[in-house]
């Protein structure tokens, strides 16, 4: 019998038909992956399960009794657990008070809390969840994976029965992915009930029991990944045939030197970097989690300060300033494209031409009719999908968004184009518009550094990659040696 | 791990302000030499004590990520209220009583208009800053109460085991707010509040009932300096506490607490209000015109904040 049943859930918001008769049930000891694209009723979904949202139509069954469940903490009395992708740790409390949040274990006193017994419990709780985190260091301190452990602690607490997870991989290393994936086969073993949602396919041939598929607020099926294939699940994520090829054609001929960078030393610790990107190459830059390829990119882009070496683009030589850098055509697509790519408050027309002002109007006037049309032709050759040119970035689509911190710098002349993390938080569908877009720039001249901790995305697009460990590169492999074996092997000194 | 282990043992390291207090300590001793004699120094405290009756509420008020303006006037309309009843031969108890409650009304009455409506806290504040200013001018026409008797002001030249009156009190209002803080849900809601509010919600607390109650917590503890403030001035006075809200708001980003994400520190505090404090009374010892005063706590402040920067506290 399973543990709970969602019935013929359906829920509109103005406008949007969000879940239309969805049936979902979960099992004790199964984890059961929700697929589907940005906006395919997941979040809603979840949001019904865990009370945040009221369906018009439909049912619950808990243990096999109706229930209602109308607030979180109806939710929650029922063991109904959410681990949200923006984890609601408190930054200045410890990891035992986080722990407890809201469940305080009470003093002798009334209103007071007894910090020795939260210590001794969440101790306990982490133990059994095979972590050595210390229960006194404060929230802001821990890393993503961390945190994640304590979100699941905090979870157990509450007695969960059901866990549900939403993007838990997003942020983590493949070394972290692998540790998480046993920590839910263990719960699973327990007879707790996981909800998994993800973007990435792979994960659901890992560690699914069941997978189910929504598109457009529409469960268009559930069943087992052995009876299923990635291009399959694919088909009914997105509903149609798409192109899963990630490059057409890789570069045979590359140009003159886009990027030089010779012994570069770095007050963040880069040390000892050598590294080449031609116009018309797409080159990879893997490697663990804290590797160093954020803060090479950062180098290179001049946010962070040299101490010894050169980076040149194109032959000019650049001084760890980000005007220089821009003005020598680089162009830095960064991994946190809400805080440090786009400003979100402000409409797609701005992002676009923010850093491009002084090359569009050399004049230092603003003409408003130019600046329309320029906006029109980059969102019409980006293919933004957006109802204005007004509209706030915030508005747009993981995809959309990544399309306009593109057109920003195809605005402003650039021609090394560094991205971190691409096509993190984006769904298939956009994936294959991103890659298109990549291979456009390089077929255009321009030279592509590309950060990312997805091995099949880096074996697949790039030309060449380097691997780093250690704030240093460890090793280069060329279109032949460009295997996941490898860069792991490179990246996790394996020899 | 063990870098984060490192990193939280031992106590969060020591804000700007306490090198600078040393510092002070130092250099108006050396200069001053009346300075470092006890009758002095217990007069600091006594100076000090009011505004860290002020500074403890601030304190949580700034870690929720809003701020009270309001605070000097609420004093002043509490001590008029209290000296008005004094005057009229009500007994203390309950002279001081009224004091609280208006306090207090007050408090709840910025908890309600920032949390329930939603009115930034600068304008929420900056409104019943306005409205217990002109109650208490247009209750007193402008004119101090004077002729509060004898109760009050002997309360405050009272001795309690060797301390002054308004030490102690100060003292205490410290141990309150070290345990409400530090060992209660109510302290723990307070980080929650100011890092992360949605957290809380989520995990089924109200917490709005908390959030208009640090600013009750802020009225209450205006109408305790306004007991303390109007035995020391033997009257009440509509005006003569107004601004007193900066000195507080100073002291409390000195001592190292954020406007942001929950970060507090309730020791760096009482640091925060003994540098004004010290800074005051050696500049008037050192005979310092009292506008320069006013220009040195801006320099403290710039000063603790630069130190901290620089060593990339914030």
């Amino acid at each position: 019998m399973p543990l709970v049943e969602m019935r013929g859930i359906s829920k509109s918001f103005p406008g949007v038909r969000a879940l239309d008769d969805v049936s979902l049930s979960i099992a004790a000891g199964e984890v059961h992956t929700l697929l589907g694209q940005n906006g395919a009723g997941k979040s809603t979904l979840i949001k019904v399960l865990y009370g945040a949202a009221h369906p018009e139509h439909g049912e619950f069954l808990f243990d096999g009794r109706p229930v209602r469940i109308s607030s979180p903490s109806d939710a929650r009395r029922l063991g109904i657990a959410v681990i949200f992708q923006e984890f609601s740790l408190v930054p200045f409390l410890d990891v035992a008070q986080n722990i407890f949040l809201g469940r305080e274990i009470s003093g002798r006193i009334p209103g007071t809390v007894d910090h020795g017994r939260m210590h001794a419990e969440a101790r306990r709780l982490l133990d059994m969840l095979g972590s050595s985190l210390d229960t006194r260091v404060m929230a802001h301190e821990l890393g993503i994976a961390q945190q994640q452990i304590v979100e699941i602690a905090k979870a157990l607490s509450q007695n969960a029965r059901i866990l549900v997870m939403d993007e838990p991989t997003a942020a983590l290393s493949e070394h972290e992915i692998a540790r998480l994936f046993d920590l839910i086969r263990t719960l699973k073993a327990d007879g707790l009930a996981v909800v998994y949602i993800s973007h990435r396919l792979r994960e659901v041939f890992a560690i699914a029991d069941r997978v189910t598929v929504l598109r457009d607020g529409r469960q268009v099926a559930s069943l087992r990944p052995a009876e299923t294939s990635m291009g399959d699940l694919v088909r009914l994520m997105v509903g149609r045939e798409v192109d899963t090829t990630y490059r057409h054609r890789f570069c045979d001929q590359p140009g003159e030197v886009a990027l030089a960078v010779r012994d570069l030393h770095a007050d963040n610790g880069i040390h000892g970097v050598n590294l080449d990107v031609r116009a018309g190459e797409i080159v990879g830059l893997a490697g663990l989690v804290g590797s160093g390829r954020t803060e090479l990119a950062r180098t290179i882009f001049g946010a962070d300060r040299i101490n010894r070496g050169h980076v040149r683009v194109f032959g000019r030589e650049l001084k760890d300033r980000p005007d220089v850098s821009v003005g020598a055509g680089v162009g830095l697509v960064p991994e946190n494209r809400k805080t440090e790519g786009l400003a979100l408050v402000r409409s797609v027309h701005d992002n676009l031409l923010v850093a491009g002002l002084d090359r569009l109007f050399p004049e230092h006037w603003y003409r408003f009719r130019k600046a329309a049309r320029v906006v029109g032709d980059l969102i019409a050759r980006l293919q933004v999908v957006t109802p204005s040119p007004h509209r706030l970035t915030k508005f747009l689509s993981g995809g959309n968004q990544q399309k306009v911190v593109i057109g920003k710098w195809l605005n402003a002349g650039s021609r090394l184009y560094i991205f971190d993390e691409p096509t993190r938080g984006i769904d298939v569908g956009a994936k294959a518009e991103i890659y298109r877009l990549l291979e456009n720039l390089v077929g255009q001249g321009a030279g592509v550094l590309m950060i990312s901790s997805e091995l099949p995305e880096i074996v697949a697009v790039c030309d060449r990659a380097y691997v780093m460990r250690d704030k240093v590169i460890v090793g280069e492999l060329g279109r032949g040696d460009l295997t996941e074996e490898n860069i792991l092997r490179l990246a996790m000194h394996h020899g | 791990m063990s870098a984060a282990r490192e990193k939280r043992l031992p106590t969060p390291f020591l804000p700007g302000v306490a090198y600078l207090l040393a510092g002070l300590l130092v250099t108006f001793s050396v200069l001053a030499p009346g300075f470092a004699s006890v009758p002095n120094l217990l007069n600091v405290g006594v100076q000090s004590s009011i505004l860290l009756l002020l500074a403890l509420p601030m304190t949580l008020i700034i870690m929720s990520e809003g701020l009270d303006l309001s605070m000097g006037a609420m004093l002043g309309l509490a001590g008029v209220t209290l000296a008005t009843l004094l005057v009229d031969g009500t007994s203390l108890v309950f002279a001081a009583g009224a004091a609280l409650a208006v306090g207090l009304l007050f408090g709840m009455a910025n908890g309600w208009l920032i949390v329930s409506l939603g009115i930034p806290p600068f304008v929420a504040t900056l409104g019943t800053l306005g409205i217990a200013q002109g109650l208490a001018l247009v209750a007193t026409d402008g004119q101090s109460v004077v002729g509060i008797g004898e109760q009050l002001p002997d309360l405050y030249a009272s001795r309690w085991i060797g301390l002054p009156f308004s030490i102690l009190v100060a003292l205490v209002a410290y141990g309150v707010f070290h345990l409400l803080l530090y060992h209660t849900r109510f302290g723990t809601y307070v980080f929650a509040i100011g890092g992360h509010r949605e957290a809380l919600d989520l995990a089924g607390v109200r917490a709005n009932l908390y959030h208009v109650a640090i600013y009750g917590v802020g009225g209450v503890m205006a109408g305790f300096a306004a007991l303390v403030f109007t035995g020391r001035m033997n009257a009440g006075h509509p005006t003569a506490a107004l601004g007193m809200e900066f000195d507080a708001i100073a002291a409390v980003i000195v001592g190292g607490t954020s406007f942001s994400r929950g970060d507090g520190w309730l020791p760096g505090t009482v640091l925060g209000v003994l540098a004004v404090g010290v800074l005051k009374n050696g500049l008037n010892v050192i005979a310092i015109s009292s506008s320069l005063q006013v220009a040195s706590i801006g320099l403290l402040v710039i000063a603790a904040l630069l130190i901290d920067s620089l060593r990339g506290r914030r």
